[in-house]
């Protein structure tokens, strides 16, 4: 029988963010080992084939991994152990935290060492040197601003691009924005982020004509935004938007999912005196959010940078309709007026336009949006494409 | 002689001037100055006063326990009467008996010292020590800035309701802070408007003509969000769709840096923008002197020594309304004053001011100068302070 492919997948933390943790899921029930190594926050158990190789973040826990392989390494290869090092000492990095964080690689050395965030790269191009082919996942801020407001970084990326193997891109956008820093475009493959299943097929169905009645039926105009409170989420433009809205006596109320507590946004909506109309919540579960999208007449994203924004696959995927900007690759989900809407970035004018343009569909258009969007949603984000992408990507860079 | 207790966060660096020069300027009248810092500061900073640090209670285990057993002897020992007086205020303004004793305990490097006034620097210092000068028999004074009226109350409720209970002389920089206090409840003879003051010998206006093609636009702002230079950055955009040959520095550092400069690189302007960090009062007296426009389109803006700063330099000035903008350029005469958060006014604006006469231009300019040297030196800010303490 066929050895299996074995992957890590390296953000530096167990578990990581929703969507990686969802990349590990498919590809660990693919035939393929998945390795996690780094910083253990808390245990989790996995279905597939996945083993963890981490430490937890404290002295003892680092210090034991650390005797371990470099143990091994010892005994068994002493040969890399003495490269590694060498490498280590040549790039500054000769510190027992470095080493308790590489040598576990360099034990293990499986086939592809896939990082997830391009601003680690530097710490990992020696795993070519020892066989393992390098994969880098191309991801939102990372591409997209900090090499643009930081030139180190950029002259960084420019430096240690052409060396990586393959790139994993999360939309054609974000792979255009690499190729500046050196990275060739034959060596990218785009892979759309995933839904899972249970979201593809039960909450696919769960908005029911009933719930869309409601919602409709409503006198103001319910816009939810998901997100975490970040200037690049573009949440002063939305608010700006709802002020215009307000001045020419539209009703509506806008709810910001995970901005509570953010002094700039608490201070506009205060100085445009909209504290009747928008409602600041905590972060909520995922369970929750679901509910209030359900309930929402239309998903805002307002944002100036994404890759591609999972709150709107999974609010096309539950039915809800879309109004985005066309940062990042939000242009390759959403075709503006037929399954969603698009608006211009930093448009605060644009977005009060398309609400409106939203709150006078019928009923019949408004479901003929949703049932395109839900389509997109099942052909193009689905878990089981998301896993064959990546895994045509490892055998890609093997071969 | 009136001694004058200051308290701040921490020891005002060498680059600020305010407090500084209101501590030089109170010294040389005959008030003796002690100022309490909560933090202690990071470099060894020379002031020209008795500076007392607070205790830092929010080490390890031991050295805490030793600062509390050192706290509670000094209640009973040395300040009981006083510390008698500020519990038993503190528990009738409703504070629970844990929240009293802590009070206590963090206050004892203040409640002892003799003083006639007790004066906060910033309205958040003030949260939680509102019964400490009744204790200690001084007389309270609390300055309000800007962000502490503003934006400090915004994630709390009911952030000064003690406070605006108590006797206390406010000091504030604009007429329309004074009118926001008024609103709370505050009585008219309790708050002192006094504005910032500049030097203005340093910052004066040079005779070297500003021929050029090139519109040279300067903002000094740390890079915060209620700075509003996103606001900024995007009517830049709109000057450039105009045609308008312009270039825009801005001096300051902040946390906000790599948002502006990813809304330069959209907008399409970063080859217009120059962010070019913090800079010494030298330097920024220099690109004032080769700069045409000032702005400063805030959001949220306690008064602004830059603005002042600006137009004793003989810069025409841009602001937004933004609280204490509009009353530091008077609209139409020292400068332009236009609504906050709307770019395209901004833009327009800024294009109006290459359609005005060298005339027009020139008595804007005279204008400003003289506004500031009239109004906002330091010697008159001085003279309003002693007034502050001795009435």
């Amino acid at each position: 029988m066929k050895k299996p492919l074995r992957i890590a997948i390296y953000s530096g933390e167990i578990p990581s963010t929703t969507f990686i943790e969802r990349l590990i899921d498919g590809v660990s029930k693919s035939n393929v080992e998945v390795l996690l190594f780094g910083n253990i926050k808390h245990n989790v158990k996995y279905d597939g084939k996945v083993k963890t190789y981490g430490y937890f973040n404290n002295k003892i826990s680092k210090l034991w991994s650390l005797i371990k392989y470099s143990c091994l390494l010892f005994f068994f290869k002493p040969k890399d152990k003495k490269r590694l090092d060498y490498f280590l000492r040549e790039h500054h990095k000769q510190g027992l935290a470095s080493k308790a964080k590489f040598y576990p690689v360099l034990w293990h050395t499986p086939d592809v060492f896939h990082v997830q965030w391009a601003k680690g790269i530097k710490d990992w191009i020696w795993v070519r040197d020892f066989g393992m082919k390098l994969v880098l996942s191309l991801r939102g801020a990372h591409i997209n601003y900090s090499p643009i407001a930081d030139l180190e970084l950029a002259k960084m990326y420019k430096n240690h691009f052409p060396q990586v193997d393959g790139f994993h891109a999360v939309s054609h956008a974000i792979a255009k924005e690499t190729a500046k820093y050196g990275a060739a475009l034959d060596k990218i493959k785009v892979v759309y982020s995933g839904l899972p299943k249970l979201e593809s097929s039960s909450y696919i169905q769960s908005k029911s004509k009933q719930a869309a009645l409601e919602t409709s039926a409503d006198n103001e105009l319910q816009i939810l935004s998901v997100g975490r409170s970040h200037w690049k989420k573009g949440y002063t433009y939305a608010l700006d938007a709802c002020k215009l809205l307000k001045q020419a006596g539209f009703k509506f109320k806008y709810t910001i999912i995970g901005a509570t507590n953010d002094m700039e946004l608490l201070y506009q909506v205060k100085d445009l005196e909209l504290q009747n109309e928008v409602c600041l919540l905590d972060k909520q579960t995922f369970s929750a959010v679901k509910d209030y999208m359900l309930h929402a007449d239309v998903l805002l994203l307002p944002s100036v940078e994404e890759g591609i924004a999972n709150v709107v696959l999974e609010a096309m995927a539950l039915g809800t309709l879309v109004l985005s900007t066309t940062c990042g690759g939000m242009d390759e989900v959403i075709v503006d007026t037929k399954n969603g809407f698009l608006v211009p970035i930093r448009d605060s004018k644009a977005i009060a336009n398309a609400i409106n343009t939203i709150a006078t569909l019928t009923l019949e258009q408004k479901g003929e949006i949703i049932e395109r969007a839900k389509k997109k949603i099942l052909a193009q984000h689905n878990e089981d494409s998301m896993t064959s992408g990546m895994i045509d990507l490892y055998h890609q860079v093997l071969n | 002689m009136q001694r004058i207790g200051l308290v701040l966060l921490s020891v005002p660096g060498y680059s600020e001037t305010f407090f500084r020069s209101k501590i030089k300027g109170l010294q040389e009248n005959g008030f003796e100055v002690v100022l309490f810092v909560l933090y202690p500061p990071k470099t060894l900073e020379n002031l020209p006063c008795e500076v007392v640090v607070s205790p830092q209670f929010n080490s390890g285990f031991f050295s805490k326990s030793v600062l509390i057993f050192k706290a509670l002897l000094q209640v009973l020992f040395v300040s009981y009467f006083r510390s008698k007086k500020l519990y038993s205020l503190d528990r009738k303004d409703g504070k629970g008996i844990k929240a009293c004793f802590k009070n206590l305990i963090f206050n004892q490097f203040i409640i002892s010292k003799q003083l006639d006034w007790l004066h906060f620097g910033f309205g958040t210092v003030a949260v939680g020590k509102e019964n400490l000068a009744k204790a200690m028999g001084a007389k309270m004074a609390v300055s309000f800035r800007g962000f502490d009226l503003y934006l400090s109350p915004l994630k709390r409720n009911d952030y000064y309701k003690i406070l605006f209970q108590k006797d206390v002389q406010y000091h504030v920089l604009s007429q329309e802070m004074k009118q926001d206090l008024i609103t709370n409840g505050i009585k008219d003879n309790r708050v002192l408007v006094i504005t910032p003051a500049i030097n203005t010998t340093f910052f004066k206006s040079s005779a070297v003509s500003k021929k050029r093609d090139t519109l040279k636009i300067l903002t000094v702002a740390r890079l915060h969000w209620k700075k509003g230079l996103e606001y900024s950055l995007e009517a830049m955009a709109l000057l450039k769709k105009k045609d308008i040959d312009f270039e825009y520095t801005i001096i300051g550092i902040g946390e906000e840096l790599e948002r502006l400069r990813f809304a330069a690189y959209q907008l399409d302007v970063s080859d217009y923008i120059n962010f070019v960090g913090k800079q010494s009062p030298e330097a920024v007296r220099q690109y004032m002197q080769s700069s045409d426009v000032y702005l400063q389109y805030s959001i949220q803006e306690g008064f602004c020594n830059a603005v002042l700063e600006a137009q004793a330099m003989g810069l025409l000035c841009v602001v937004s309304n933004a609280e204490g903008l509009a009353e530091n350029v008077k609209d139409g005469e020292t400068g332009f004053v236009i609504p906050k958060r709307k770019p395209s006014l901004l833009a327009n604006t800024i294009e109006k001011l290459l359609y005005l006469t060298n005339d027009q231009k020139t008595s804007m300019q005279e204008a400003a100068i003289n506004r500031v040297k009239e109004h906002f030196n330091l010697k008159k800010q001085e003279g309003e302070f002693l007034d502050f303490y001795r009435n």
